[in-house]
């Protein structure tokens, strides 16, 4: 970090001490139509809307062509929406061409977006920032060491700003109450986890223990099939008897199956009751006999293989979930009642049967719980004689309790994320042995260790409280004490900021008076400390000014450990702020590099890739199981960690942005590793791998996640991967999709490769006037399937109404990626169109630092930014883009230390 | 009460009415008056991602009475005479294609204050709210689906209601949450319940103690900002106040069992829509919005296509288009199902729920990013408006002179909602 220190102290510093720097209004630039599409106005439009005639009432020849109020703008929206409705000029009206019209269409529609964003513009302003959801959590889990659940207030941001942008977070009385709910919570979780300090539990769990179950399970089935065997054959023979043939007939044409038939065995003279074969439930007993009989193929089979498996003296299989139950299609371990809340570690002594495929050397593991999905995955290595142990360690919540979550689980990954993928592996494993998928990973014991907490590690919201009991097992204290520990809970909760005297006054009446209402010591505190933590001070990240003031250094801390931590200054930068050290530059340079080298960053990472990439989409729809069976849910969520974990290797590693778009590396888990076909690697973490140079990974377009999140879970999206590199690599965002233009329904029904389709949409000169550049982008990624593996060939299937496909319409065909940017250099197939998307990275660079700047700051990166951007492009350039050199950039420069 | 909250709560123009008690004399008594002295009842039931533009609308060649059902309105066939399609009618404004619900009731420029990348106005519903909700224990109700609105169409926004202020207006999220809120019974005793009240005004007197504190030195942008803080609670001490007027009597018996478990899709709409009918027969709230779910009720119709991508059925139709046509078809089940109820739910004066409650049902999206031609159905007799006929107007009709014809023949004393010009005259009976 040496070497960071240097570059800080080279580029211009701000003097921050008493002078307030004057801030730079910067200069909007102004939007502006070219004079080139004069003519076509004139031509085809100030005829009807002109000096003579102004149809309408509208009339586009005095329109100035600097749009620079809201009223020009809504105007130029007007002739932008009639042209592409096609309502303009009418149909009977000459045309204006194509090609002059897409021109038109594309320069006007970019016009008015940077007209809207010229005149939204907040030059600079930051409003009041509420803490988002996220933050809030956040700001829990360091005030009082628990983690809330705060999925129930209201989202915080809409697609296309990020979550920290002050002038979209809203508040309501609904949303002040739902603070109070989950401040009390957290109040209530961390006395549970306060009275349970330095507890160390351990349960371990031989799974053989498993296997006796299983085995009289079996027992049972293989004599129920015996049994119900004989029933059967009972009844047939019965049916055979000459003096039942007409019976039998009537009911043979009434029923589809013989078990449906066998059913009325009664009306069968002589047939005999399958109770006398044991199945003597209480109803529906000849069905009972009908399933164990029909139980004799592959689901005994698949049973019986279990029991004659090795290693079942000792250990037990994971297997694939059985119909029926009975095998271990997870392994489960429950806490036992008097295991508190706390960090929890489990761990888990494994080995892979011989001949195991490696892509089955890997477990799922989550909480069980009504709908709780896989919270991680995890690489089993060892074998039956030498088995390997792996730890996970996870935070077990009180409240969880009674939310289902009673215990955790292992299974095999991808084999229960939903039961179309489990059917889908249990017919894929029939195919091929006629028995099912065999068990392959082996466990031997697993164990839950509760790890004490440290004598010193009380979270500063308690320690505040120090004095107080937050039980009721101790003397009441004195109303002083009591104002004195609100008083610094407040003074925690605020972020250093003081508490008034009448707030403080208010707060122990709040409290006397529950007392007085006869509410319990504990309850009544835990009651106020909860108002303490819907106050807007708590809420709120004020840094009151009249006017623009630099800040003082108590807020630097507090922006600079919500920008790279998502939650409050820890004591040491606290400390750096109150006594005015962290304004001094290198001070703050240095607290920059302790922050990002804190696992805290994660937060900074996480929060930021997510929103600027819009990594959310990938959530939006399921992948289907049987069209990729590889992408399940642990492929799915190791692929979106290692865009998180690329993104975190630069920090770390002080990498150049420029990875972002090629690189010589992947940043992967073992699951990937197997994913994207590269040799083997073992230990769960993420880390650098190097790939030969004709691979097309390496950079953020060849990750899976950024390529899955372009198509649909079922087919690839040419045209949203193209929006998402113009959006996103190239800073070249197309303007949101246009209202009202014409559908084109001529293609319908036809059998059109992809590109055919797509192509077709560029007749239109609405439509062109952004596919054209959008497009051929997202063909240049048509070697990537719905999921980023690689594919030489594709098809299309027509369906019909039901999604049935129809007969024949089906059409093949090699994926040709060659295209051009529009108006640009051509491209041979991806790697060209990578390398060129690669030379800009500047584009890059500015797209990446407007997001950074709206993330940090809190606002809109508006026009007047630009000084801003160019100056931390600059300076960046001078560092290789390195990411950690432009946050440092970002950091030091003006409009972060101004209110 | 203290000095401060009593000048807090003059700042608001709320009037708190004491409830209408339907006592047995009244029953004999209303049984004389005329339909019309029932209060008036506002539904708005948001679609999120339009519908199928070829297949639901009508026959604009054949406006007036006398059209023929189209494929997507023919589940509603036994109710044709009271209901009313209204075709041409647009917000100017709106020109994104995948906010189905933000401006929707509003009609809004997004961009229309400099230097703000988002602004809003008040709602048609809670412009109603605002006079109806004074004689109802809760002012309006809003339904909402939740996390799934985003992949529904809805865009930005809690549910279909903004406030005064234009913030967004937070709804409950799922059906047992919505039951809770409305019909879960206190056990708690009166006195008790007092004393729970006063400390509720003593928690929000210590907040707001703490937010005069803050404002002091803040800047107007900031302040503006806080302000929502006051506002959020002062609606709070409105409601307390409403909860002390109330206190006495008990919560309505709902004539539907509490649900139990969270349903997803047509069922959870279906039984949102019994949840709504509960709240209005038992006149908890005489407004009600709902940003209903489509991502999931694709789901439990078994149609396997992404939401977005079922609007652009026009590139592929067929399973698209399917889906398309099966959603409208579900849609209009389900709307079929509410009037139903709403006729056979009698109120005391012997007519019925339906005869004083006006439906809205629609979206701000057609069909692809479409804001022309808002797809817009009224249904019930509540405000007295023009039923049983294809009303097709000129294009770019505004669709807030369809808000302000609906507001205004319930009853609510507005001149003008967004970009209103003036009530429509065909859809006055």
């Amino acid at each position: 970090m040496r070497s960071f220190l240097a570059f800080t102290l080279g580029i211009p510093l701000l003097a921050c001490a008493d002078t307030a720097p004057t801030p730079n209004p910067g200069r909007a630039p102004e939007a502006v139509l070219g004079d080139k599409h004069r003519p076509l106005l004139d031509t085809h439009c100030k005829g009807c809307h002109g000096p003579e005639k102004q149809k309408g009432k509208f009339r586009v020849d005095d329109l100035s062509y600097r749009i620079t109020d809201p009223q020009t703008a809504e105007r130029w929206q007007k002739v932008l929406d009639a042209l592409n409705s096609g309502e303009m000029p009418p149909e009977e009206e000459k045309q204006p061409g194509a090609q002059q019209k897409a021109d038109l269409l594309d320069e006007l529609a970019h016009a008015l977006v940077a007209a809207r964003r010229s005149l939204s513009d907040q030059h600079g302003l930051i409003t009041l920032r509420r803490l988002n959801q996220r933050e809030f959590k956040n700001t829990i889990r360091s005030l009082l060491g628990v983690d809330v659940d705060t999925s129930d207030l209201p989202a915080d941001t809409d697609a296309s700003r990020f979550d920290t942008v002050g002038a979209n977070l809203f508040m309501s009385g609904n949303q002040f109450e739902q603070y109070e709910t989950i401040a009390r919570e957290a109040l209530d979780e961390a006395s549970v986890l306060h009275a349970a300090h330095g507890t160390q539990k351990l349960l371990r769990l031989e799974v053989e223990s498993t296997n006796a179950a299983i085995s009289s399970y079996v027992a049972e089935n293989l004599d129920a099939h015996e049994r119900a065997k004989a029933w059967v054959n009972a009844v047939d023979a019965a049916a055979n008897r000459p003096e039942n043939a007409s019976v039998v007939a009537a009911l043979r044409k009434n029923s589809k199956t013989d078990a449906i038939f066998r059913r009325s065995w009664e009306k069968i003279q002589g047939a005999p009751s399958p109770e006398t074969f044991g199945f003597s439930t209480v109803e529906n007993n000849a069905d009972k006999a009908n399933r164990a009989f029909a139980n004799g193929h592959a689901s005994l089979a698949n049973q019986t293989r279990y029991l004659q498996k090795p290693g079942l003296e000792t250990g037990a299989y994971l297997a694939l979930h059985d119909i029926d139950g009975g095998l271990n299609g997870s392994l489960f371990i429950r806490f036992p009642n008097d295991f508190p809340p706390g960090d929890y570690k489990i761990r888990v002594r494994a080995g892979l049967a011989p001949g195991a495929a490696p892509e089955r050397r890997f477990i799922d593991f989550g909480f069980k719980g009504r709908s709780r999905p896989t919270t991680s995955v995890h690489e089993v290595t060892g074998t039956l004689e030498n088995p390997g142990i792996f730890e996970i360690p996870f935070h077990r919540n009180w409240k969880h309790r009674d939310q289902n979550a009673y215990g955790v689980y292992i299974r095999e990954k991808g084999t229960a994320d939903s039961f179309e993928q489990l059917n889908f592996k249990r017919e894929q494993g029939r195919k091929l042995n006629g028995i099912g998928p065999e068990p392959v990973i082996w466990v031997d014991w697993i164990e839950i260790e509760r790890v004490p907490e440290s004598e010193e590690a009380v979270p500063p919201g308690l320690r505040a409280l120090t004095g107080i009991p937050l039980d009721d097992k101790h003397a009441v204290p004195k109303p002083e004490v009591l104002r004195t520990g609100f008083q610094r809970f407040a003074l925690e909760a605020f972020r250093g900021a003081p508490p008034s005297d009448r707030y403080l006054d208010r707060l122990l009446a709040h409290y006397q008076e529950a007392r007085a209402q006869g509410t319990r010591h504990s309850v009544a505190l835990r009651e106020t400390l909860a108002v303490v933590l819907a106050s807007p001070k708590f809420l709120y990240r004020a840094e009151p000014a009249e006017t623009r003031r630099p800040l003082r250094g108590l807020e630097m801390a507090t922006r600079l450990s919500f920008f790279l931590w998502g939650e409050p200054p820890d004591t040491a930068l606290r400390t750096l702020g109150e006594n005015g050290d962290l304004l001094v530059p290198q001070s703050l340079a240095r607290e920059t590099d302790r922050l990002l080298d804190d696992p805290r960053s994660k937060e900074f990472v996480r929060a930021f890739t997510r929103q600027w990439l819009n990594l959310d989409r990938l959530d939006f729809f399921q992948f289907n199981p049987t069209l990729y069976p590889r992408f399940d849910y642990g492929a799915k969520l190791s692929a979106k960690n290692e865009v998180y974990e690329s993104v975190a290797l630069l920090l770390r590693e002080n990498g150049s942005i420029r990875n972002l778009l090629k690189a010589d590396y992947v940043v992967v888990n073992p699951v990937l590793a197997d994913y994207y076909g590269l040799p083997a690697i073992h230990g769960d973490q993420f880390r650098k791998v190097p790939i030969p140079p004709e691979s097309p990974r390496g950079g953020l377009l060849g990750m899976a996640a950024i390529l899955a999140m372009g198509s649909n879970g079922e087919h690839t999206s040419p045209v949203e991967r193209g929006a998402w590199i113009l959006r996103k690599v190239l800073n070249d965002p197309p303007p949101p999709a246009p209202a009202n233009v014409p559908a084109l329904t001529r293609l319908a029904g036809k059998v059109l490769t992809t590109k055919e389709r797509v192509m077709a949409h560029q007749e239109n000169p609405q439509c062109a006037s952004c596919h054209r550049k959008i497009d051929p982008l997202g063909f240049a990624l048509e070697n990537f399937d719905a999921v980023g593996l690689w594919r030489t060939q594709d098809s299309y299937q027509a369906t019909d109404d039901q999604g049935k496909p129809i007969p024949k319409a089906v059409k093949t065909w090699d994926i040709d990626p060659s295209g051009a940017f529009h108006r640009g250099p051509e491209f041979r197939d991806f790697p060209e169109m990578r390398s060129l998307v690669a030379a800009k990275d500047e584009a890059f660079a500015r797209g990446m630092i407007s997001a950074l700047i709206e993330f940090g700051l809190g606002r809109p990166c508006g026009f007047s930014d630009e000084p801003l951007v160019d100056s931390l492009l600059l300076q960046a350039r001078a560092k290789n883009l390195s990411l950690r050199a432009t946050l440092h950039a970002l950091i030091q420069s003006e409009p972060f230390h101004m209110k | 009460m203290t000095s401060s909250r009593r000048q807090f709560l003059r700042s608001s123009t709320s009037l708190i009415a004491l409830p209408f008690l339907e006592s047995l004399g009244f029953r004999r008594f209303a049984s004389a008056a005329t339909v019309a002295s029932r209060p008036k009842r506002l539904v708005f039931l948001g679609l999120g991602w339009g519908l199928t533009t070829e297949t639901w609308f009508p026959d604009n060649q054949k406006p007036g009475a006398d059209y023929p059902l189209p494929l997507g309105l023919e589940p509603l066939a036994r109710h044709k005479a009271d209901f009313s399609v209204l075709q041409g009618l647009t917000h100017r404004f709106v020109n994104a294609g995948h906010q189905g619900s933000t401006f929707w009731l509003t009609g809004a420029n997004q961009f229309a204050v400099p230097g703000k990348s988002f602004h809003n106005t008040i709602s048609a519903d809670q412009v109603a709210a605002a006079q109806f909700g004074r004689e109802t224990r809760f002012t309006s109700l809003q339904l909402d689906c939740g996390t799934y609105a985003g992949n529904s169409g809805h865009g930005p926004g809690l549910s279909v209601a903004w406030d005064a202020s234009g913030k967004p207006v937070a709804g409950q999220k799922n059906p047992v949450e919505a039951f809770h809120r409305l019909f879960s019974s206190e056990d708690t005793p009166i006195e008790k319940r007092k004393t729970l009240l006063r400390q509720r005004h003593s928690v929000l007197d210590t907040v707001l103690e703490d937010a005069h504190d803050l404002r002091r030195g803040l800047g107007n942008d900031d302040n503006a900002k806080l302000e929502e803080y006051f506002e959020g609670i002062r609606d709070i001490e409105i409601r307390l106040g409403k909860d002390e007027q109330w206190l006495e009597i008990p919560r309505p018996k709902p004539s539907m069992p509490a649900p139990k478990s969270v349903l997803a899709g047509y069922k959870e709409i279906e039984l949102m829509y019994d949840i709504l009918v509960a709240a209005l027969q038992t006149d908890s709230t005489r407004v009600i919005g709902y940003r209903q779910p489509v991502d999931t009720l694709l789901t439990s119709l078994d149609i396997k296509v992404f939401p977005h991508d079922m609007s652009h059925y026009h590139s592929t139709m067929g399973e698209k288009l399917d889906a398309s046509q099966r959603r409208d078809t579900a849609n209009s089940e389900l709307l079929a199902g509410l009037i139903d109820k709403l006729k056979a739910s009698k109120e005391p004066d012997g007519s019925s729920l339906f005869d004083h409650t006006t439906i809205a049902f629609g979206t701000n999206t057609r069909t692809e990013h479409n804001g022309d031609n808002c797809p817009t159905l009224l249904a019930g007799h509540g405000a007295g408006l023009k039923m049983g006929h294809n009303i097709v107007l000129p294009k770019g009709t505004p669709l807030c002179n369809a808000w302000l014809t609906l507001l205004q023949g319930s009853g609510v004393q507005v001149e003008r909602h967004g970009d209103s010009t003036g009530p429509i005259k065909e859809l006055l009976a």
